[in-house]
């Protein structure tokens, strides 16, 4: 029994659970003293656009889409193979515990007792405008770095997943049947996601039945000989191939659309068809790595492995702290999420009771998925590196639990893949183009057409030359030092208000001081590798393509991203910490 | 609530909510300008207001605090995220 994923996983939820119904029901009641009578925005400030009252389970429901996308399912199998699974495990649990749910629920909380305000009006409110600056520019380099990270995730499923793309395209034709029947044909909303489901059925029986449909192939655009002459592994992506560039153009073209159109036209009614298959192999990948016992499958994976490696030798990975603390981001806690959580959802609580569910509970959700991602990474024996190792994973684990050939489990989980990453990458194309529009808005830069693609040919270049698992990194070190700030500015808030702030306060400078670190570190490599002239593992391939030059390029720029963050983050920390002594000596902040 | 309910108001959250809340956005930009023509002037906008406008006072009348506070509310690029 303990040789098989089970008793992990199940220690995990029950942790969870634990960890709800105690710890995150008393800081609910004792610290924020939620009062299911005191009215909320919802109510006070109903306009019937934004502000209006939503049950608490569609809230859940709606929470939970709005944060799961790629994180809780590429970090994790990432640290188990830098590290190993047992303190990829002890992190998920622990993180989740006393860290993940803490900002989730607490930025809810901090929006909903703020009139349902977001972040940027509060940290105006408790800081004064410098911060607030400081933290949109910060998001504007944060969503480059997000971008680039999950074009390549996608890329990777697309390319090593054959049939991915077919099964996609039929999600997405789908879509845009359901958007064109309920908008044009005012067709009643059961019949017509009947009828789009029945398109995303014929898509994925066709491609697991017919393989002559399985195209392009893995480096379809690629000779073989290329990869025999230099030693690259053929079955791998590879920055800087012709397939890659394909993959890259096919998916901005994608994004540029999804940015410039209306939002209901084309995004929404695409993720509403993605996600009903989603939930299925999600719920799937949960229960297998549950049933393991009864299937057969045990842990294949070393349970510690280096806690130290040294950059030059391999540079990916490094130092177990900081670095497992960012590889795994949305599994245990997620700065996106403070975004997230403090937008549309406690505009719309009905209760202040609801917070903690929604909140905390999505939270919590989020690293169920994270721990079913540690699952399918264990039960590999030789996992390949990157994202489609996920998917390798995720078939093994049910395929062998519901009895069926591995194509159709392996189509469903590219298909889940892809659509989970489109899904949340669109939005921030979109996102970008709205905030640039805001910040710029007489000039070119904020020009509605202009910004997407200054966004997509950043973020392409570094997904098309750079070192994935570094860029994966990168990101989680800014999504985390997001986190820490959100976790600070809520203890700005409490102190304000003259409450407790040692829960949020702690895991504030905790994830603030590792995050800071981490991004430290990663500049370092960075900026080593540029010196030195030499490709980050990966980006051989690039470099033989294109020669070094372009590689020393990327890596340069991503040093000067990595910097540039580091003072960002630095400085906002370091402005959080002195309002937070202010607050707490009860003197004004001058703003 | 049965459990078959919650079950199906949390796939409501997951597939559709974004979707209503962004259409109703969108319905609310079109109202919005409707309002505005005709009772701009309540919010200091520098519209005559026409004489028609008085007329269709009753019918706007249960909405008008909602929409004041809708168009003067404070709004930020965090807003933009979710």
């Amino acid at each position: 029994m303990l040789n098989t994923p089970a008793p992990y996983i199940l220690l995990g939820l029950i942790l969870y659970f634990l960890t709800y119904w105690f710890y995150a029901r008393w800081v609910d009641k004792k610290i924020w003293e939620s009062d299911p009578n005191r009215p909320t925005p919802a109510k006070l400030y109903f306009d019937g656009v934004e502000y209006f009252p939503v049950s608490k389970y569609v809230l859940f429901g709606y929470q939970f889409k709005s944060v799961a996308a790629l994180g809780p399912i590429v970090g994790p199998l990432t640290a188990v193979l830098f590290f190993g699974w047992v303190p990829a495990l002890i992190w998920v649990i622990l993180g989740n515990m006393f860290i993940g749910w803490v900002q989730d629920y607490s930025s809810m909380m901090l929006s909903l007792r703020n009139e349902g305000r977001s972040m940027g009006p509060i940290t105006y409110k408790l800081l004064g405008d410098r911060v607030r600056k400081i933290l949109l520019i910060y998001l504007i380099f944060y969503l480059i770095i997000i971008t680039a990270v999950f074009e390549w995730v996608i890329i990777d499923v697309l390319n090593r997943v054959p049939g991915t793309f077919t099964a996609v395209l039929f999600v997405f034709l789908g879509g845009i049947t359901f958007g064109t029947l309920i908008f044009r044909m005012r067709m009643d909303a059961l019949l017509a996601t009947l009828v789009a489901l029945a398109i995303v059925f014929v898509g994925y029986f066709t491609v697991a039945l017919v393989p002559a449909v399985r195209v392009p192939g893995t480096n379809f655009l690629d000779s073989p000989d290329f990869f025999k002459a230099h030693n690259f592994n053929p079955a791998l992506t590879w920055p800087g191939t012709l397939t890659v560039a394909f993959w890259l153009v096919v998916l901005s073209i994608l994004y540029y659309i999804a940015a410039v159109t209306p939002m209901p036209k084309f995004l929404l009614p695409t993720v509403y068809v993605g996600y009903l298959p989603s939930i299925i192999a999600l719920v799937l990948v949960l229960i297998a790595a549950i049933f393991t016992p009864l299937t057969g499958l045990t842990i294949q994976q070393t349970p510690v492995k280096a806690l130290y490696v040294d950059p030059l030798q391999n540079p990916q990975g490094g130092p177990l702290w900081p670095i497992l603390f960012v590889t795994i981001a949305c599994g245990a806690i997620s700065g996106w999420h403070s975004l997230v959580s403090s937008g549309l959802t406690p505009k719309q609580l009905e209760y202040e009771t609801d917070a903690l569910p929604v909140g905390g509970g999505s939270m919590m959700t989020e690293g169920a998925v994270a721990l079913s991602s540690i699952a399918a990474i264990m039960v590999l024996s030789q996992p390949p590196a990157g994202a489609a190792a996920y998917v390798q994973g995720a078939t093994l684990l049910t395929s062998k639990l519901l009895n069926v050939p591995d194509v159709y489990m392996n189509i469903l989980y590219g298909i889940f893949v892809v659509v989970m990453g489109l899904i949340t990458s669109m939005l921030f194309v979109r996102v970008f183009r709205l905030i640039m529009a805001e910040l710029f808005e007489e000039s070119p830069l904020g020009n509605k057409y202009i910004s997407p693609l200054l966004i997509l040919a950043i973020a392409g270049f570094l997904a098309f030359v750079g070192s994935w698992t570094n860029l994966w990194i990168f990101f989680g070190g800014t999504n985390q030092l997001l986190a820490g700030l959100a976790l600070l500015l809520i203890a700005v808030y409490l102190a304000s208000v003259k409450k407790p702030t040692a829960y949020v306060f702690v895991p504030g400078i905790f994830m603030a001081i590792t995050t800071l670190a981490a991004l430290a570190w990663e500049t370092y490599v960075y900026g080593l590798y540029a010196y030195l002239g030499k490709p980050i593992g990966v980006q051989a391939a690039a470099a033989v393509l294109y020669g070094k030059g372009i590689v020393t390029i990327s890596n340069l720029i991503s040093a000067a991203f990595g910097a540039l963050l580091l003072v960002l983050g630095a400085i906002t920390t370091y402005y959080l910490i002195t309002g937070w002594i202010k607050y707490k000596r009860g003197e004004a902040v001058k703003k | 609530m049965k459990i078959f309910d919650k079950l199906r108001e949390v796939i409501e959250g997951l597939t559709v909510h974004g979707q209503s809340t962004a259409i109703l956005r969108v319905k609310a930009q079109i109202d919005n300008l409707f309002m505005l023509i005709t009772l701009g002037d309540m919010l200091g906008v520098p519209i005559l207001p026409p004489y028609y406008s008085l007329r269709l006072m009753p019918y706007v009348f249960p909405n008008i605090q909602n929409w004041k506070r809708y168009m003067l509310r404070e709004r930020d690029v965090t807003d933009l995220v979710s």
